[in-house]
């Protein structure tokens, strides 16, 4: 009897483990020892990054050589956890939800975060001599609230990429200059035939923003001007109309209301687009298939005016946690080093972040036409939290305006963007 | 462990449990009756069900309380929870304007999904149990559908569907069926009817298997006396097959309806290019509220995830009540 009492409690206790051990599993979000700082004051040996998966060849291997470095020079064990950017959102978001958030997230915002507190600004972690390398740019949009919160970890700039074999066969001889000329330019190559597409426009729900932005900034428009939301301005709409009256016309691809950035390239790709916005991981893909003769030039502008650029960059941010402030300096220390953000940059094909990595990638010719752009680039009001949401409200709306009313779907957006922040 | 198996009731039960004195008539009572079975020891038998209720505990009860405790939340778009929100959440949903379409879709995909697959699967199911050369490899061949990754088939149907390279458009073309590509996934009036195909497409073996081993159970002599009968191909297939296949239907029903209706990776994968909720089920739906809509709210999306949950229930509890009412009438 005695025994079989033992073995009860045995099961009980087993029910109650298996339990527990099945609460932590079934989050998705995995059970990280990472974080396991214990009591206040208590200095984690250890810390955790999630890093996106920028390409399967090279994030994994970056990071994991990062983390062999990292603990060679400081004596901290960093894990790394690469996810794609399908699921990051969703793998972040969840650990936040369950109090596991990493140590250093990587992710492209950071705005909310910082406006939840869970970050440490720049004076906590940041080493000086790395803040003092960050471009004016990138530390301008990674401020929220006059602490600089988001740390870049690369940046992208789009340009303009035109086909010269499709463009020669079509009878012109350089890229336009004016929307005018883009649209004239757009004409000629669909009337060639053989399902050549003029200007492949993705406004599908992947990237709306980033297509809208250069679009907008060459026409001296925004998103926000002085503090205020202006999606609804006269230039935006204007925008707006001229690019349904090119989707009206028939010279972008098909539908370009559901065409997601990722399938604009692949029509680029195969060589039946003309013209596309890209960025230098799209002019890697073209080098390696050696198949489309290409041209990359500034984009066009409304009135000939000199073109902006779009520039983009995603954000390794740092979250409090207790004890954990030495490590993760050691981190960012060890990241912002030239041969660390530079050899990573490389890797990938973007952009630097830093003022040594611009003079470092300076003899690279293929990114002279970025480079020469990145200091003065437009981003999208990173910095301000509500455009998170207004972000994902621009992506799920702004294709309606192709089948709707330009005018009213601005409208739209520009209240939601009012009544989130 | 084996010697306990043959203990007789312990006069004074429970003796030094006394910290759960509530429990202590009902273990009593269990413990009486296992003992004129004289088989085995409750508390025994519950040692053996441990495994089986932990795993029920862990993984169906505790993710539904956790659930139940989200969509009572309200949350940061970072995940944080920032407090208690009462029953926003559910309001939020119920009032979201976009959930007649959502709701209208999902039963378009259910019931659209669902008859289809059942009717062709019965088809089929008949053709496959008759014995002709090279059944088993079709057999098999069925069954491929089923044992890929849905994201794998539903990738795969979007390069078939894709506008300007999809085989489905290129054959079409050539044969000239139509003048223009047609935009299966992007043009609203095709997006639909494409996904149902596609979910037809992997509902379709599990069916057949069901009715092909439902078809095996009916007795050879019941087809024979009615064919002596002079009862003609068709009204032996509407009179007797039929309704003996009735528990393989009911069993395809139910479980096809649960399944269509959870469906996610289909519709994810093929609607992905479509901004909005034109397209989306209530799975979706619940989906994109949490991570990619402008709400991003784990707790509106846990909200709807328990409108779900009472839906699903709703739709089976009603099912089997009609099947059921039809065997009281029957008799």
């Amino acid at each position: 009897m005695r025994s079989t009492k033992k073995s009860v409690v045995v099961a009980g206790l087993a029910i109650a483990g298996l339990a527990l051990g099945a609460c932590g599993g079934g989050t998705g979000a995995g059970t990280a020892p990472g974080g396991t700082a214990g009591a206040t004051g208590e200095e984690a040996k250890t810390i955790k990054l999630v890093a996106a998966e920028y390409s399967k060849d090279h994030t994994k291997a970056f990071w994991d050589a990062f983390a062999k470095t990292y603990n060679e020079k400081t004596g901290y064990t960093l894990e790394v956890q690469v996810v794609s950017w399908d699921n990051i959102d969703q793998q972040s978001s969840t650990m936040i939800q369950n109090n596991q958030a990493p140590d250093i997230l990587n992710l492209n915002a950071y705005a909310s975060y910082a406006k939840d507190g869970l970050l440490y600004d720049s004076d906590a972690v940041l080493p000086a001599v790395a803040k003092d390398d960050i471009l004016d740019t990138f530390v301008k949009y990674g401020t929220y609230q006059g602490k600089f919160y988001g740390f870049p970890d690369l940046s992208s700039a789009r340009a303009f990429f035109y086909n010269k074999t499709i463009f020669k066969q079509a009878g012109i001889t350089a890229p336009p200059k004016t929307w005018a000329e883009l649209e004239a330019d757009a004409q000629k190559i669909t009337a060639l035939g053989g399902g050549k597409v003029g200007y492949a426009l993705p406004l599908g729900p992947e990237e709306a923003q980033g297509e809208f932005s250069m679009w907008i900034f060459n026409n001296g428009g925004d998103w926000k001007t002085d503090g205020n939301w202006v999606i609804n301005s006269d230039k935006n709409v204007q925008t707006l109309d001229f690019l349904k009256k090119l989707a009206d016309e028939k010279v972008t691809q098909n539908n370009p209301a559901r065409t997601n950035r990722a399938d604009a390239f692949d029509l680029f790709k195969s060589g039946a687009a003309g013209m596309v916005v890209g960025f230098s991981p799209l002019a890697a893909d073209l080098d390696k298939d050696k198949k489309v003769d290409y041209g990359v030039a500034p984009f066009p502008t409304m009135d000939g005016s000199e073109s902006k650029t779009l520039g983009v960059t995603d954000y390794l941010m740092a979250f409090k946690k207790p004890g954990n402030e030495k490590a993760v300096k050691a981190f960012y220390n060890l990241y912002y080093t030239p041969d660390q953000v530079n050899t990573f940059i490389k890797a990938e094909g973007f952009l630097p972040v830093t003022e040594s990595g611009v003079k470092y990638f300076s003899n690279e010719k293929a990114l002279t036409v970025y480079l020469n752009t990145l200091p003065n680039a437009k981003l999208t009001p990173t910095d301000d939290p509500a455009w998170d949401k207004v972000k994902l409200a621009v992506q799920q709306n702004l294709g309606g305006a192709m089948n709707g009313s330009p005018k009213a779907t601005l409208d739209g957006l520009q209240r939601t963007a009012e009544s989130v922040g | 462990m084996s010697d306990s198996t043959t203990v007789t009731p312990d006069p004074a039960p429970a003796a030094g449990s006394g910290d759960q004195p509530s429990r202590m008539p009902s273990r009593t009572r269990r413990r009486r009756r296992a003992g004129r079975i004289g088989q085995v020891h409750p508390l025994v038998a519950l040692l053996w069900l441990a495994p089986a209720l932990a795993l029920i505990l862990g993984v169906v009860l505790y993710p539904a309380i956790k659930l139940f405790d989200a969509s009572r939340g309200e949350y940061s778009i970072t995940g944080l929870r920032k407090g208690d929100a009462g029953w926003d959440n559910y309001v939020n949903v119920l009032q979201h304007p976009d959930l007649g379409t959502v709701l209208r879709n999902t039963v378009v995909w259910v019931v659209a999904v669902v008859a289809i697959t059942i009717v062709l699967s019965l088809a089929l199911a008949q053709f496959l149990v008759k014995s002709f050369p090279g059944r088993r490899f079709v057999r098999w061949a069925v069954i491929i559908p089923w044992a890929a990754s849905l994201v794998i088939t539903s990738q795969l149907f979007v390069l078939l569907y894709d506008y300007n390279y999809g085989i489905i458009n290129h054959v079409l073309l050539s044969l000239h069926v139509i003048g223009t590509p047609i935009d299966f996934l992007g043009d609203d009036s095709w997006t639909m009817f494409s996904m149902v195909v596609v979910g037809v497409f992997v509902s379709l073996p599990f069916t057949i298997f069901v009715f092909i081993a439902g078809l095996g159970a009916i007795p050879d002599d019941v087809m024979e006396a009615a064919t002596v009968d002079g009862a003609s191909p068709w009204q032996r297939y509407w009179n007797i097959t039929l309704p003996l296949m009735r528990p393989a239907l009911m069993i395809a029903t139910v479980l096809n309806v649960i399944y269509v209706f959870n469906s996610f990776p289909i519709i994810y994968t093929l609607n992905d290019r479509n901004p909005g909720y034109a397209h989306d089920t209530t799975i979706t739906f619940m989906y994109k509220l949490a991570f990619k809509s402008q709400e991003h709210d784990v707790g509106m999306s846990a909200a709807a995830g328990i409108f779900n949950v009472l839906l699903i229930l709703v739709v089976v509890g009603i099912y089997l009540k009609i099947i059921n009412w039809r065997e009281e009438t029957s008799r």
